[in-house]
């Protein structure tokens, strides 16, 4: 009976084999080609040295939605996508102005009625030409309500936008309109662009990533979703995508592309790391070329910069940190107390003691890489101790424990802790962390307003434009407007600047209504953010853009 | 024993029902809903929340989505996670990493662990014991990703003797990941090994042998070991599951796209579709070492007979 157990073990073990392998089925051929996959990287450094290519290697992460533009609105998918598309417009990596990319002129005289030229022969990856109707077709596919995009709001200045949206939740019956009026065709390299209401800085918004024209592949894919399109997407852009899966994504240059913003290396590999620390790790061994994130024990006491020497960089980037009050917090209401609360705090000693100066302190609602920025629109963010206790007193006090609510995974303690010590010490309140498990619950809190006493807010800029960093947050109703702040003035301001003539006149009256921001306190300015990059010894240079990514035009190697 | 196997095999439908039954609902109860954060500070706009709710069933009841799954899981559909991407395909990817690297630890922690304890038993109570009993408490003492860390560290980045990270996941990358996540398990078996060897050197069976006249190499290895391996086969069939699942920590800190990491995106993400099917895997696998683990029984002792 011996023998008889031997072979029923061997062959439970043969069973358990085919278990595994059915479990992930394709598991060996899965697994192969990604070894393949692999093996091709580490070895086209020798071929590539052969055959004159060049390649990087940057940190990745896995993207969160579909790589479609009008449903990307993170980093580690538009990372990607920044690279593979080319818009009308593209901002400078220096200074983030807008230029003409794709567009010959973007002409208005109305700030209403704009009319589109395209130039002449820039192709999509799959040798189409980038004509008039990629753009129209892309921006009502995208506006459509039941296609269901992430994005789909950055169309709502178009006339027509809301006649594309679904009556009801269900989506049941669909929508009036399956194209907005406001968007027509003239020729193949001509449109036009009638907006709602006066948008001056509409040339700005035009470079954001949601606005990228979508070749004829995308619309022939009958997937209701684009699903086939997204896993590899054809833009017009530098680089195309050759490869996507979880261990990578892979660019390589177009070699048909006729833009003024070609990319360097001839490929570039975003390898997907689940933590910054790995990357790091990576790029301080020079098994990774590049990472745009060090991770925040590395920065105490610039310990980053002894890792990688001579080979680190920082950027400012178009980020703001404010504190938000609860708009149901009764306590909070009244401007005095809010004041208090912003002079209570010396935002300069955390900057440097927990962020190690890689913030800046803030001076108003508005980063300073855009257009149009003014310094000290905040009066009260102002350190002084004394004023604020008198402001403090004068508001009658805070009853009850005074919370402050950040997401407890995105490394927010710190600073919440020292800004609550501050306000113990120079208010003698008492003062408390939320801290919630994730982002997700923090912002369901947030929209729910379900939360008293404070809570952070993140603003990335999505265009570079001090228009972004007020109407998006402080107009009334609007989407990221969490302290359902409200002020008739502040939004008439708005609108005249939107009707201005000039970009000049434009931004003189989006200062005066971040001046009226200083006067009502809406929130809290914090600090603004400053990007931290390493790279390996193969690189001599390379540059970030003031949206945090890579401009991989830029590299340069040893 | 084949009346046995096919018990134990139909006996496996109720558990993975009662798993994946469960981990939905868990997934179900946790606090916020998956479109919460996926618009950064805005919310995100209705007709997109619609859009993915309807897409993912979440606009149902929670038993009907449970149903709605199974129904598709029946056919071989493992769903699509909120990224887009098929769940089998994600699967099909990182399975095989994973499995590599729980083989590399079950390895070292079955040859090491089971040496060590050998040499520790028959030298009890002398020095090579007492460096054993030492060196397996340090290990447990230290928590993984301090070891981890620490073996990054000194053996990728300083001594170069390792790849630092393992994103491929080639078995040469998986090979100090693979010692990291042995070093716990590493040090029970050892341990295991030890004690239950030291019992029965005592046994008069053991006596029995030796006074036969059997060499003392025959008798440890053929008589006592067969004997006091049965906890450690059951300690290593159990640890298989948790080296495969439990593996975050090592994953992370070597970005290793296992499963592990992945099924802490999906808590993270709330993606109950990504998170049942890879739970689902995780359950059929631990199941067949067990019931590996039970049939091995019978060959180290025929009075465990399954017949």
């Amino acid at each position: 009976m011996r023998a008889s157990r031997v072979i029923m073990a061997a062959a439970s073990a043969a069973v358990f084999a085919l278990v595994l392998s059915a479990c992930g089925s394709g598991a060996g051929d899965g697994g192969d080609a990604a070894s393949t996959g692999s093996d091709d990287a580490a070895t086209a450094g020798s071929d590539g040295a052969a055959t004159g290519g060049t390649e990087v290697s940057i940190r990745g992460c896995t993207p969160e939605n579909p790589l479609i533009v009008t449903n990307t609105n993170e980093v580690c998918g538009g990372n990607v996508l920044d690279a593979v598309t080319s818009r009308l417009v593209h901002y400078n990596s220096d200074t983030a102005a807008p230029e003409l990319d794709l567009a010959e002129s973007i002409e208005s005289t109305d700030q209403i009625n704009f009319t589109v030229k395209l130039k002449q022969g820039y192709l999509f990856h799959d040798g189409t030409e980038v004509k008039a109707k990629n753009f129209v077709d892309a921006w009502n596919w995208a506006a459509y309500g039941p296609n269901g995009q992430l994005n789909s709001y950055f169309f709502e200045p178009i006339e027509g936008y809301a006649d594309l949206q679904c009556a009801d939740e269900e989506c049941a019956a669909a929508p009036a309109a399956e194209a907005m009026s406001g968007l027509a065709v003239v020729d193949d390299y001509t449109f036009t662009i009638k907006t709602v209401s006066p948008t001056s800085n509409l040339t700005v918004r035009l470079g954001y990533n949601a606005f990228a024209p979508q070749p004829d592949a995308f619309f022939a894919d009958t997937d209701p979703k684009k699903a086939n399109f997204a896993q590899l997407p054809i833009g017009s852009g530098p680089y195309k995508i050759v490869e996507n899966d979880d261990q990578a994504m892979v660019l390589e240059k177009f070699a048909d592309y006729s833009g003024q913003y070609p990319g360097s290396v001839d490929k570039v590999t975003f390898r997907i790391y689940d933590s910054t620390e790995a990357a790091y790790t990576d790029v301080v061994a020079n098994n990774l070329d590049a990472t745009d994130q060090i991770p925040g024990p590395q920065l105490i006491g610039d310990l980053w910069k002894d890792d990688l020497p001579d080979r680190w960089g920082t950027k400012d980037t178009g980020v703001i940190q404010v504190i938000t009050f609860s708009p149901i917090d009764e306590q909070l209401e009244s401007i005095e107390m809010r004041q208090a609360l912003s002079m209570a705090v010396d935002r300069a000693l955390i900057t440097k003691q927990i962020f190690n100066d890689a913030r800046t302190p803030a001076t108003g609602w508005v980063s300073p890489v855009v257009d149009g920025y003014k310094a000290g629109a905040c009066t009260a963010c102002v350190f002084d101790p004394d004023k604020a206790k008198e402001l403090y007193d004068k508001a009658g006090g805070y009853t009850g424990t005074l919370t402050i609510s950040v997401n407890g995974d995105g490394g927010h303690q710190e600073w919440a802790e020292a800004w609550c010590n501050q306000l113990i010490t120079n208010l003698g309140l008492d003062c408390a962390v939320n801290a919630t498990p994730d982002f997700a619950t923090l912002r369901k809190g947030i929209n729910a307003r379900e939360l008293k006493g404070l809570y952070r807010g993140g603003w990335q800029m999505d265009y570079p434009s001090i228009e972004n960093f007020l109407t998006p947050i402080y107009a009334t109703g609007a989407s990221s407007n969490d302290g359902d702040y409200s002020n008739p003035k502040f939004d008439d301001l708005l609108k005249q600047a939107a009707a201005a003539s000039s970009n000049d006149e434009a931004n003189a009256l989006y200062q005066q209504a971040e001046a009226i921001l200083g006067q009502d306190m809406p929130s809290m300015p914090q600090w603004y953010q400053q990007s931290q990059f390493g790279y390996s010894t193969k690189i001599k240079s390379l540059k970030m853009t003031p949206f945090s990514t890579f401009d991989l035009g830029s590299i340069e190697l040893n | 024993m084949g009346k046995f196997i096919v018990r134990r095999l139909l006996q496996m439908i109720p558990v993975i029902l009662g798993t994946t039954f469960l981990i939905f609902m868990m997934v179900y109860a946790l606090p916020g809903d998956p479109t919460d954060g996926r618009c950064g500070q805005r919310p995100c706009p209705p007709q997109y929340v619609e859009a993915f709710r309807r897409e993912y069933n979440l606009d149902k009841p929670v038993i009907v989505q449970y149903l709605l799954y199974l129904a598709k899981l029946l056919t071989g559909d493992f769903g699509t996670a909120y990224n887009g991407k098929t769940v089998l395909h994600e699967l099909s990817i990182r399975y095989p990493v994973t499995i590599k690297l729980a083989l590399i630890a079950i390895a070292i922690e079955a040859v090491i662990g089971i040496a060590a304890g050998i040499l520790a038993a028959i030298r009890k109570g002398k020095f090579i014991d007492n460096l054993v009993t030492v060196s397996t408490l340090l290990l447990i003492s230290f928590p993984v990703f301090v070891i981890g860390g620490l073996c990054q560290l000194v053996f990728g980045l300083q001594l170069g003797w390792f790849p630092v990270t393992a994103t491929e996941g080639t078995w040469e990358q998986l090979v100090l990941p693979g010692i990291v996540l042995a070093s716990l398990s590493v040090a029970y078996t050892a341990r295991l090994t030890r004690t239950s060897l030291v019992e029965n050197l005592r046994a008069d069976y053991v006596r029995t042998a030796r006074a036969k006249g059997l060499t003392v190499p025959r008798t440890i290895a053929v008589h006592a070991l067969r004997n006091s391996l049965i906890p450690v086969v059951t300690y290593i069939g159990a640890s298989f599951g948790a080296l495969m699942g439990g593996a975050i920590v090592t994953e992370r800190i070597f970005n290793i796209n296992g499963i592990g990491g992945y099924i802490y995106k999906s808590i993270h993400d709330r993606d109950g579709t990504a998170l049942v099917g890879t739970v689902l895997c995780l359950v059929v696998v631990y199941l067949v070492v067990n019931l590996l683990v039970d049939i091995l029984y019978g060959v180290l002792d025929p009075r465990m007979s399954h017949d």
